[in-house]
């Protein structure tokens, strides 16, 4: 009833009349099914070092706030620098909620979800209005600006301690497995966004973001709502920021804007973007995870990574100038290359 | 179709457009000349909702469309192409398409393998099938104003503005261009307003002719009457001819 059958690049499984099959042949590797498989075996061989498995988590909810920036770009054709603001709001809503009123985080998941959409929608105007410039302005400062007011405001934000004590998603009693749990949880979240970011770009809605990105005034022309598009677009990213942040507090249980609202944090972003693919949603995973090593290994020589960074930015630049980073070169196709193609069959 | 009355439009200072009337009717092909910075592309920048005309109004199937957004001006089913071909450069032929298909008039029940499907039909058409998984930035220019026609055809218009779509081809490009664009006009029954300098080409494409100037509708009526008019003759070639 069960046959397999190996073939020179393919394994072959029939079940009655079924048939599957899968390429063996290493230049097809490439399915995502072993990207995903060596990030579950990977925790396991650094159970005894909490230390990386933290970096492994914090890598995982790098590439979570890079995978939602990358559909922004994507979709208002515009550079957010400042994603970081909302990871700001959804944690400190968390954060505050489970403090103060004593919810617990699946009460304050719906609360981050709220607050973020309600800004976000607030200051969507800005992707209508503001071009280029000055909306990277725009965006630029409004980290910076909520960082200012977590110190004004010290008596509710906390200013540099920031909150501390939230209650945890859950306790296993011992710290090496909640290191584990949270490194698998952490993985869950950014698959989760990468499954749904991918199927959003492969989708009849990607094609238009696509559009979007390449020509608004055109796409416009072409009966695409651009302006219900950006919105869209703008807030559902600023939503999955924000729940990477109440993720945080609910599993780092300390929260503080100064970690994670000023420039050096957006930069790391940013950077993960750059390395890993511009606007691509599989770049953000080698580019976050590229981004913890270099921070991680360079650690014990103190500030070097500022200038680290601009290097490898520079030789990514110089090295692949089209912008494509990691998930470019492994895919060694042109990044942009936004459609399936369609092969017309001559049997 | 369609009825513009008395549109005007200023750029500060300048009145680029002023009090400009006239109508085009169902299956028509209507030729818009006059010389270069007559208003002609402002014209139809307005028409598709780019521009909002400080006074007069356009009416499109009895449906006042000043004011509307682009893209509700594209789904009622007006469509255009640019003078300067404006592709979407790093899409596929396909691709591009696939997003007039999906985004134009509203089709219930329309997937992307559905989109896809109906694109490569207008691929076909104008012959760019076997381009269709090229990107744009490959394509010649006669490939990327066919390109834009099938983006513009698959939005299914009845009102088709076409801006220059011989601009920059060869003789023999142009007379397949012209092909095209009756044969289009033939199999989907579209209205096409058309803005052209080549005089030979839309002299014969044409059944009536607006020509505009500095702004002003200063003619209008059959080619055969138009190459005849004094008036035109003066603001071509001036007055000395």
């Amino acid at each position: 009833m069960v046959s397999v059958d190996l073939k020179r690049d393919r394994v072959l499984l029939r079940w009655g009349t079924q048939k599957y099959e899968w390429c063996i042949e290493p230049r097809y590797w490439r399915n995502p099914t072993f990207g995903v498989a060596f990030l579950l075996i990977l925790p396991l061989f650094f159970f005894s070092y909490p230390h990386l498995l933290t970096m492994l988590t914090t890598a995982n909810l790098l590439a979570a706030l890079a995978i939602p920036l990358s559909l922004q770009i994507l979709g208002t054709a515009r550079v957010n620098f400042g994603p970081q603001f909302y990871l700001g709001i959804g944690g400190y809503t968390a954060a505050l909620l489970n403090l103060s009123f004593g919810w617990n985080p699946f009460f304050t998941l719906l609360g981050t979800i709220f607050v973020c959409g309600s800004v976000a929608l607030m200051l969507s105007p800005i992707t209508w209005i503001a071009r280029g410039l000055y909306f990277s302005l725009i965006t630029l400062i409004l980290p910076l600006a909520f960082l200012d007011l977590t110190y004004q405001f010290g008596d509710i934000f906390r200013g540099e301690v920031g909150l501390f004590g939230m209650s945890p998603l859950f306790d296993l009693g011992r710290v090496k497995w909640n290191y584990l749990s949270y490194y698998y949880l952490s993985l869950f979240l950014m698959l989760l966004y990468l499954l749904g970011a991918h199927k959003i770009t492969k989708s009849r809605f990607g094609v238009s973001l696509a559009a979007i990105n390449e020509n608004e005034n055109v796409a416009r022309m072409m009966g695409i709502n651009v302006s219900f598009y950006k919105v869209i677009y703008y807030v559902v990213p600023s939503i999955l920021t924000g729940i990477v942040g109440w993720f945080i507090v609910h599993t780092f249980r300390s929260f503080a804007g100064v970690t994670y609202l000023p420039l050096e944090f957006m930069l790391k972003v940013l950077f993960i973007v750059i390395i890993g693919g511009r606007a691509s949603v599989f770049g953000a995973v080698p580019g976050a995870y590229a981004v913890s090593i270099i921070e991680e290994a360079l650690r014990s020589f103190g500030h070097i990574s500022h200038w680290v960074f601009p290097l490898v930015l520079v030789a990514m630049i110089y090295l692949l100038p089209r912008g494509e980073g990691l998930w470019g070169l492994y895919k060694k196709r042109h990044p942009r290359d936004y459609y399936p193609k369609m092969h017309v069959r001559r049997e | 179709m369609i009825e513009i009355k008395n549109v005007g439009i200023s750029f500060g200072g300048l009145r680029a457009l002023d009090d400009v009337s006239f109508s085009v009717g169902k299956n028509e092909v209507v030729g818009l000349i006059g010389p270069n910075g007559a208003g002609k592309t402002t014209m139809m920048n307005i028409i598709c909702g780019l521009y909002q005309p400080s006074d007069g109004s356009i009416h499109f199937e009895g449906t006042q469309i000043t004011g509307m957004t682009s893209d509700k001006i594209c789904k009622l089913g007006v469509s255009r192409t640019y003078q300067i071909p404006q592709p979407f450069y790093a899409m596929t032929a396909l691709a591009s398409v696939v997003t007039s298909v999906l985004n134009g008039k509203k089709r219930t029940n329309m997937s992307l393998g559905d989109a896809g499907l109906e694109a490569s039909y207008y691929l076909e058409f104008v012959g760019l099938f076997s381009k269709r998984d090229e990107l744009a930035s490959n394509l010649n220019l006669y490939e990327l104003r066919m390109l834009e026609l099938a983006r513009a055809l698959a939005t299914t218009p009845k009102l088709l503005l076409l801006d220059e779509a011989m601009a920059g081809l060869n003789p023999v490009e142009s007379e397949r261009a012209l092909e095209m664009i009756w044969s289009a006009q033939e199999q989907f029954g579209i209205t096409i307003l058309w803005i052209e300098h080549v005089m030979k080409i839309i002299m014969k494409a044409a059944q009536r002719i607006v020509v505009l100037q500095y702004g002003k509708k200063i003619a209008e009526g059959p080619p055969e009457q138009i190459v005849k008019d004094p008036h035109i003759i003066e603001a071509y070639l001036g007055g000395k001819h």
